[in-house]
């Protein structure tokens, strides 16, 4: 299956060879996770890396920037030998990584983290530090990578900012070493499009320097957009090494899964099923007014720019975060939650943006992760024993298909896939009448992708209103009935199914403030 | 739903390959090295055959009643202590609060002559208030546990000082002696409730829903809110169980002191004792991990470790440093064990 490689079809300006690997490998155990005969990453391209989750593609890129150790090979950078397992010697030869684990310090400033570990390089002190010179120049590298600091502000706490300005901070930190081999790890799973088209200029930026981009990517249209050449892996093996010209989705969708993923149309939603979720000027913070509605068995998806106030309205309507005015009601009776547990007895469900965050117990068993939101509910008169907890884990991991060895192992221990799906478990578990997703599919792979669309579609079948907010536009027009485009904290436009494109959802999300208002037709 | 074959197998993924990790291991080494509770009841039984191998007064009946004892102390402190460390919180007045209990007590009966069941009642819901009042401070208001709580310890040991000015109050009612002084069979009074203390938190944390709660919430806390546990009202609820439990220490050690309460009590240094005999344990400091059958474990090996070095007639200013190197190597084992197993733990 896999291609000789031939670098003269690539059309690259320059031939030089910046990364060269030769029986690298890696085997955690007994598993060969990262098996590569032979690999060479030529100057001037942006090498597209896809694969599904646990195909080899974050320990291909942990061993090229030396977090992860490789068991044998050789890897030259730049004609320079590089050791294994250490970052320091693979920075020193000018390999930057972007991680998505973002290794921010967040109590600390925008500035101090983007000069972590050095002083500026304009200072006019010697001993105490140059605040005024570190966020000049933290402010200049932000603006290398075309974020102003109005965007991102210099001074802010890292810890205060959401996570998008935080994947550009570390793509700032990575871009301001100037590396010759940057690697991507899913640089665009968090940002919306607007920012998302900013990080693939980069890319292709570095690229026309004459470096070379490893690029990692779970959306495939954006890997074969910014890539020249896109590799792709399996089980830890190099199966198939495409020029951008044979490339399309399909194709890689067949080489990353050994097979084909059905394809299934959302269904319209019933247009006399009884409305579930009504907003009527909905305010809180950076919020509204919005005006909604969502049917039962429907699936609304609401669509936005980062800080467009999609999650604010997920976690609002779930009593995550108080609303400030305007009135909500459930199933037609009034309904204003003072915090989750008032939402969750009026049977809605949520399941947030970041799994690890705000989801799970990582170090803890699957079955008291999938029990956590109905430990009263499967107790009798406060009694839980250890028998019903791990069989009422069992049934729930089981109910949605997590891949385990048993109940018993850390949640960390699955993959993002699996975790997502569990975490689905646990929200159904409740039977909500509401469901509400924020970016339902980040950091999961294609494969996985599709069964948390049909676990989606499942709930909705079943009569439940999903709210999905997500930052991928493919997704929600591939799952949802209707689309909410919001635009600075206001809903700009409702799409029905029908007459939804990625353009007119961009045109909407894009407007300004003032035609976002017009459009809105509200006051203030 | 179903799922074409080449999805269920999702190809190899690097956490499972750690899962198998200790192969070729006997049952035992596994046992040992994946629970962290196995490790504390082996080394404690190991010390305890060790100790009483040479010296024989270590095992007799007296001696071992005054462990007991000494467990209705610092035991049931460790026993609170751990249920903050737990949340991820942490409890530094138990000892202070303990010695100030059993002033207020005594000053209630003595001075106000009060009844004794009485003063004990007052003097145990006045502890709850102060956990209520720790656990509103570091929910409502965010203050960090170890800053509100320090406060609680300054202010207890000044108060146990200003009530007594520093004597101690004696000629209290005989009930506190007979708190203390009881046996029953063999087994003294304050062994006793350390044991009931033990077996009532281990039915909250692992037979309630509530335990769990607590579980989750020192595991993520945002994941806790999330997902509509009551976050606030569980923090507070293990500060109260720790204020409350420090009472009680305080009134079984006035009937220790045969009925004197001595306001040095509160400065002995207990709350270290029972953080680190959960740390021992197997708890996590970050919380959400941890046990109580290895807190038991964890509050009996460090009084036996105490009591044995006497026995053994250690001098007894060398006493403190070989407790301290004994309590190192202990956490250096665990830790060891921790990084054993720790890599599937990402």
């Amino acid at each position: 299956m896999s291609q000789p490689q031939n670098p003269a079809a690539w059309g690259t300006p320059s031939r030089a060879i910046i990364a060269r690997l030769r029986g690298v490998h890696k085997s955690y155990g007994p598993v060969r996770v990262l098996d590569l005969p032979e690999l060479d990453l030529y100057a001037g391209q942006v090498v597209g890396v896809v694969g599904e989750n646990g195909a080899g593609k974050s320990t291909l890129m942990g061993t090229l920037a030396g977090s992860v150790t490789r068991d044998g090979g050789e890897i030259e950078i730049d004609g320079k030998p590089l050791a294994a397992g250490s970052t320091q010697a693979a920075q020193e030869l000018g390999v930057a990584l972007v991680s998505q684990e973002f290794p921010l310090v967040g109590q600390l400033s925008v500035a101090e983290n983007l000069l972590l570990g050095r002083r500026p390089r304009v200072s006019k002190r010697r001993v105490l530090i140059d605040r005024k010179a570190q966020r000049a120049e933290a402010a200049a590298m932000l603006e290398e990578i075309g974020v102003s600091s109005r965007e991102v502000q210099v001074t802010r706490q890292v810890r205060t900012l959401p996570v998008p300005a935080r994947q550009l901070i570390e793509i700032a930190k990575g871009w301001g070493r100037e590396p010759k081999l940057l690697i991507l790890d899913e640089p665009t799973s968090s940002l919306g499009p607007v920012e998302a088209a900013l990080v693939l200029g980069l890319a292709r930026r570095l690229a026309d320097q004459g470096g070379t981009v490893l690029f990692i990517g779970h959306r495939l249209d954006e890997v074969a957009e910014v890539s020249d050449r896109i590799i792709v892996l399996r089980n830890g093996k190099l199966v198939a090494d495409l020029d951008r010209s044979e490339v399309t989705e399909d194709r890689l969708i067949r080489e990353m899964v050994g097979s084909e993923i059905a394809h299934s149309e959302p269904k319209a939603a019933d247009p006399n099923s009884p409305v579930l979720l009504t907003l009527r000027g909905l305010t809180a913070a950076g919020l509204g007014p919005v005006d909604l509605e969502v049917r039962a068995g429907e699936i609304l998806g609401i669509a936005g720019l980062m800080g467009s106030g999609r999650s604010r309205l997920v976690h609002t309507v779930a009593g995550a975060q108080p609303s400030t005015g305007g009135t909500m009601e459930l199933a037609g009776e009034p309904y204003a939650p003072r915090n989750m547990g008032s939402g969750a007895a009026a049977g809605i469900a949520l399941i947030p943006e970041d799994r690890k965050e705000q989801s799970l117990v990582l170090f803890a068993p699957i079955k008291d992760n999938v029990t956590v939101g109905i430990l009263r509910r499967i107790s009798s008169h406060g009694l839980l024993g250890p028998r019903r907890r791990r069989q009422e884990g069992q049934r729930i991991a089981e109910s949605v298909h997590v891949r385990m060895q048993s109940v018993d192992q850390p949640i960390g221990s699955l993959s993002g896939g699996n975790q997502q799906r569990a975490i689905f478990g646990r929200a159904f578990a409740s039977d909500p009448r509401l469901l509400l997703l924020d970016e339902p599919t980040r950091g999961v792979d294609v494969g996985a992708k599709a069964e948390i669309y049909e676990l989606i579609d499942r709930a909705a079948a079943q009569g439940t209103a999903v709210l999905a907010a997500s930052s991928e536009l493919e997704e929600l027009l591939w799952i949802c009935n209707r689309i909410a485009v919001m635009n600075h904290g206001r809903v700009v436009e409702v799409l029905d199914r029908s007459e939804a494109t990625k353009e007119r959802i961009m045109t909407a999300a894009a407007g300004t403030a003032d035609s976002a208002a017009v459009t809105n037709g509200a006051a203030t | 739903m179903s799922f074409q074959p080449a999805f269920q197998q999702g190809g190899p993924q690097p956490p499972d390959a750690a899962e198998a990790a200790p192969r070729g291991r006997s049952r035992l080494g596994r046992l040992l090295i994946e629970t962290p509770e196995a490790g504390v009841v082996t080394v404690c039984v190991l010390i305890f055959i060790l100790i009483s191998v040479n010296a024989p007064t270590f095992h007799s009946v007296g001696n071992l009643q005054v462990v007991g004892r000494d467990l209705g102390q610092k035991g049931i402190l460790a026993v609170g202590e751990s249920l903050v460390i737990l949340t991820g919180g942490i409890d530094l007045s138990v000892g202070a609060l303990a010695g100030f209990a059993g002033i207020i007590a005594a000053w209630f009966n003595v001075s106000h002559g009060m009844p004794a069941p009485l003063a004990i009642l007052l003097t145990i819901v006045l502890c709850g208030v102060i956990g209520f009042w720790h656990g509103t401070i570091v929910t409502r208001l965010n203050v960090p546990p170890f800053v509100i709580t320090l406060v609680t310890y300054t202010v207890t040991i000044g108060a146990a000082l200003a009530i007594t000015s520093g004597t101690p109050i004696s000629g209290t009612d005989p009930l506190f002696q007979d708190l203390s002084a009881y046996y029953v069979g063999q087994i003294p009074v304050p062994a006793l409730i350390f044991v009931a203390a033990v077996v009532l938190a281990w039915f909250v944390l692992e037979r309630t829903y509530v335990g769990r709660q607590i579980y989750a919430v020192g595991g993520n806390k945002e994941a806790a809110r999330l997902a509509a546990i009551p976050v606030r009202r569980r923090i507070t609820s293990v500060y109260v169980a720790s204020s409350v439990l420090a009472g009680i220490v305080g009134i079984l050690t006035v009937g220790r002191e045969s009925g004197t309460a001595d306001p040095s009590v509160g400065t002995s240094g207990w709350e270290l004792v029972a953080i680190a005999a959960a740390v021992v344990g197997g708890v996590s400091l970050f919380g959400g991990e941890g046990r109580i059958v290895g807190i038991a474990a964890g509050a009996i090996l460090l009084e036996i470790i105490s009591n044995g070095l006497l026995a053994l007639h250690v001098n007894q200013f060398d006493l403190q440093m070989v407790q301290g190197g004994v309590l190192g190597v202990a956490i250096l084992l665990d830790s060891w064990r921790a990084r054993y197993v720790g890599r599937d733990r990402t």
